[in-house]
């Protein structure tokens, strides 16, 4: 599996080079027909369904184990929900839901959500990339079960809709919209823990962008007659970056090694943590060495850096999920912190 | 920017009774009044005859052959051990140093003589290291050492001075950075070469320089025309800049680089649990998982060591790291006496924590500056 897996990363590291320029990242819409392509040939090579049962047509490689190709996907600022396909697509194969083909995407929250007669009504909010399907995963706990929930139909009024994001953001108000499928998720798996792991992996990707971005635009900007990466504060700086990143993708690697159970669910609060707070360090760094041109559109920088914002927000920001370890180790425990610890 | 990875590495159970049975000896030291758990303790608090019990458990020279007198377990049997040490503020400084790199550093380049001699008492707990690296002129800067060493008939003089070496006082050698041959115009780091140095030898004068806590660990160590036998030189000669980098990794990349005061973490939340619960679970949750990811990546670093690797960077990054750690803890404690006040600590643990603050600047000195820390991972991401 592990050579499996090897090459679909190779894979998809050359579909992504040769389709994705920076532009593509500032027109997604669906009438784009570079985004519909770049998509096509990622549904070809199977990627949405990588985590999906064979008996529905997956490779069947499980969700941690692929979080490498969630960093790499976001390590080329793919302009797609391809992750968040992936992870949909997962959770829906695990409760036994034959997931749809094309975009999955999903309700990061949701709001006085009421099931009535196979029929939904509430807020989903914070959904990405609403424009580009009518296919979408909404997590809902019922009387302590939590079920996935597939709409093949979205449609609703648009309450908010965040322009300014890099990638589309929606909140939507639904009025009895009916329910493809309805099940309960296997072992009742916390949307918000898959959620912050998917996230963490994302901004893992994208913090390696940055950094490389960082290097690359340093080394060649000259000023005071050389170039900014011989500068020892600058050099700091971005060593600086690299320390906060690789804190995080150690805690990264502990989950794909690991996965998520009863057992290490502390992991992935951690993850959350340390890539949350990175994300803070490397945004505010690496706008700091490029300057002017890092505050651009047209430069792709921001790109990364809007995202690193959103990721950092979704499902629990460092706080959330401090004062879950916290609280868990306070009040669950009279062990003291070293014997907990190990 | 993907190169520098940790891979993830599972304590199995073999690891968690190593670890039990260590926990249950130090335990059973501390309740029979053999030691006060203290912080920093690998640093200040030397104790040759707790070193001695370690030594006879086993727990010393762990991963050094057998053939002298080394227990031939893994790095990371070696990792569990020292961790648990640390975590209960255990008496370690008189080994330290001997244990993790300077027994290693004579495996891997004495001769026969040199490891058949010294190895076995350092795996005994009976010898003990200081570094030979600082001079009064040479701090970050270590290529400028101008400690010299020339040949003579019968071996080599040394003349010179190293400073802020913990411990050697107590010691029985020092590994000494000196230059053999003069810097060539290309490249500074040729020309060094490291030395196996007897402590006891004639003309060696150690003077103890108090730190500003007032207590005594560093020295200068003054070489007066130090005769050394032919045997003294460590490894090749001219390579000692390439070695004391691989020693550095050794130094740098533990647990002591977060563990330094633990005790006092410990100390705080057993004595503060209930106000935490109501008012600090997010600092504690934050506390928790910096440990966390530390832990994983020291514990990466020494599986890289066992695999026969050369982590010096990722050395780097735990260091840079478990300082930084070890800073924001102890303001992350401050800041909680706006809850309940300083004064209405108990004595011990007002005193652990302003210990701490007192100690906590050389944390980010010690094993290399944070800005040379910085200056290593730049270079490795092609910025020098």
């Amino acid at each position: 599996m592990i050579e499996e897996l090897e090459i679909i990363l190779e894979t998809t590291s050359k579909i992504l080079q040769k389709h994705i320029n920076h532009s593509l990242r500032q027109n997604i819409v669906s009438e784009n027909t570079d985004i519909l392509n770049l998509w096509n040939e990622i549904e070809k090579n199977g990627l949405p369904k990588i985590s999906v049962k064979e008996k529905f047509g997956g490779y069947e490689i499980p969700f941690f184990s692929i979080l490498p190709l969630i960093k790499i996907v976001n390590n080329h600022g793919t302009p797609l929900p391809l992750s968040e396909t992936i992870l949909s697509n997962y959770i829906l194969s695990e409760s036994d839901i034959n997931p749809p083909n094309g975009i999955v995407t999903f309700a990061t929250d949701t709001k006085n959500l009421q099931i009535k007669n196979n029929m939904i009504s509430g807020e989903l909010l914070s959904v990405p990339y609403l424009n580009l399907t009518k296919n979408l995963l909404i997590v809902h706990e019922l009387n302590n079960v939590k079920k996935a929930i597939l709409i093949d139909e979205i449609n609703g009024e648009i309450i908010n809709k965040k322009n300014f994001l890099a990638e589309p953001r929606y909140d939507i108000k639904v009025k009895n919209l009916n329910i493809a499928e309805i099940r309960p998720i296997k072992n009742n798996i916390d949307f918000n823990f898959l959620g912050a792991i998917l996230r963490s992996a994302q901004m893992i990707g994208a913090m390696e962008k940055v950094i490389d971005l960082s290097i690359k635009y340093c080394s060649e900007r000259k000023q005071f007659g050389r170039a900014l990466s011989k500068f020892q504060a600058i050099q700091h700086q971005i060593s600086e970056m690299a320390v906060e990143l690789s804190a995080s993708s150690a805690a990264l690697s502990t989950i794909t090694k690991l996965g998520l159970s009863e057992k290490n669910s502390n992991d992935t609060a951690i993850l959350k943590i340390r890539a949350g707070f990175a994300a803070g360090k490397i945004i505010a760094i690496s706008h700091q060495v490029h300057g002017a041109i890092g505050f651009t559109k047209e430069y792709e920088l921001s790109y990364f850096t809007k995202n690193l914002n959103s990721w950092r927000n979704d499902f629990g920001n460092e706080s959330f999920w401090e004062e879950f370890l916290g609280k868990r180790f306070l009040e669950k425990n009279n062990k003291n912190l070293w014997e907990y610890l190990t | 920017m993907s190169k520098f990875n940790f891979p993830f590495i599972k304590e199995t159970n073999e690891l968690s009774n190593l670890r039990k049975e260590v926990r249950e000896f130090i335990t059973t030291c501390i309740n029979n009044n053999e030691f006060t758990p203290s912080p920093d303790a690998w640093v200040f608090s030397a104790d040759p005859s707790f070193s001695k019990k370690l030594g006879s458990k086993g727990w010393l020279g762990m991963s050094f052959p057998k053939e002298y007198g080394g227990h031939q377990r893994t790095a990371l049997e070696r990792y569990v051990v020292t961790e648990e040490l640390l975590s209960l503020g255990a008496p370690v400084a008189a080994h330290w140093i001997a244990d993790r790199q300077s027994g290693s550093q004579i495996l891997r380049y004495g001769n026969e003589k040199q490891k058949s001699s010294i190895i076995p008492r350092i795996t005994a707990g009976e010898c003990f290291f200081a570094i030979g690296m600082s001079e009064p002129d040479s701090g970050s800067d270590l290529a400028s050492v101008k400690t010299k060493a020339t040949k003579t008939k019968n071996g080599w003089k040394l003349e010179g001075r190293k400073i802020w070496s913990t411990g050697a006082h107590l010691a029985h050698y020092m590994i000494v950075l000196a230059r053999t041959s003069p810097a060539s115009e290309k490249n500074r780091h040729e020309g060094l070469s490291q030395f196996l140095v007897d402590l006891s030898l004639p003309n060696v004068k150690i003077t103890g320089i108090p730190d500003m806590t007032g207590q005594r660990h560093f020295n200068e160590t003054l070489f007066d025309n130090v005769e050394l036998s032919d045997d003294s030189l460590l490894g090749e000669e001219g390579k000692g800049w390439k070695q004391v980098v691989g020693e550095l990794a050794l130094e740098r990349s533990g647990p002591e680089r977060f563990l330094s005061h633990f005790t006092l973490l410990d100390s705080f939340i057993n004595e503060f649990r209930n106000s935490l619960i109501h008012s600090g679970t997010k600092i504690v949750g934050k506390l928790i998982s910096e440990i966390q990811t530390l832990r994983r990546m020291s514990f990466s670093v020494a599986s890289m060591l066992q695999s026969g690797e050369s982590p010096e960077t990722q050395a780097a990054f735990v260091k840079e790291l478990g300082n930084k750690f070890e800073k924001m803890m102890i303001e992350t404690l401050r800041e909680f006496s706006n809850i309940v006040p300083l004064h209405e600590w108990p004595n011990q643990l007002q005193n652990l924590f302003e210990d701490a603050t007192l100690r906590i600047p050389s944390n980010s000195l010690r094993g290399g500056t944070t800005e040379i820390m910085k200056g290593i991972i730049a270079r490795q991401l092609g910025l020098r």
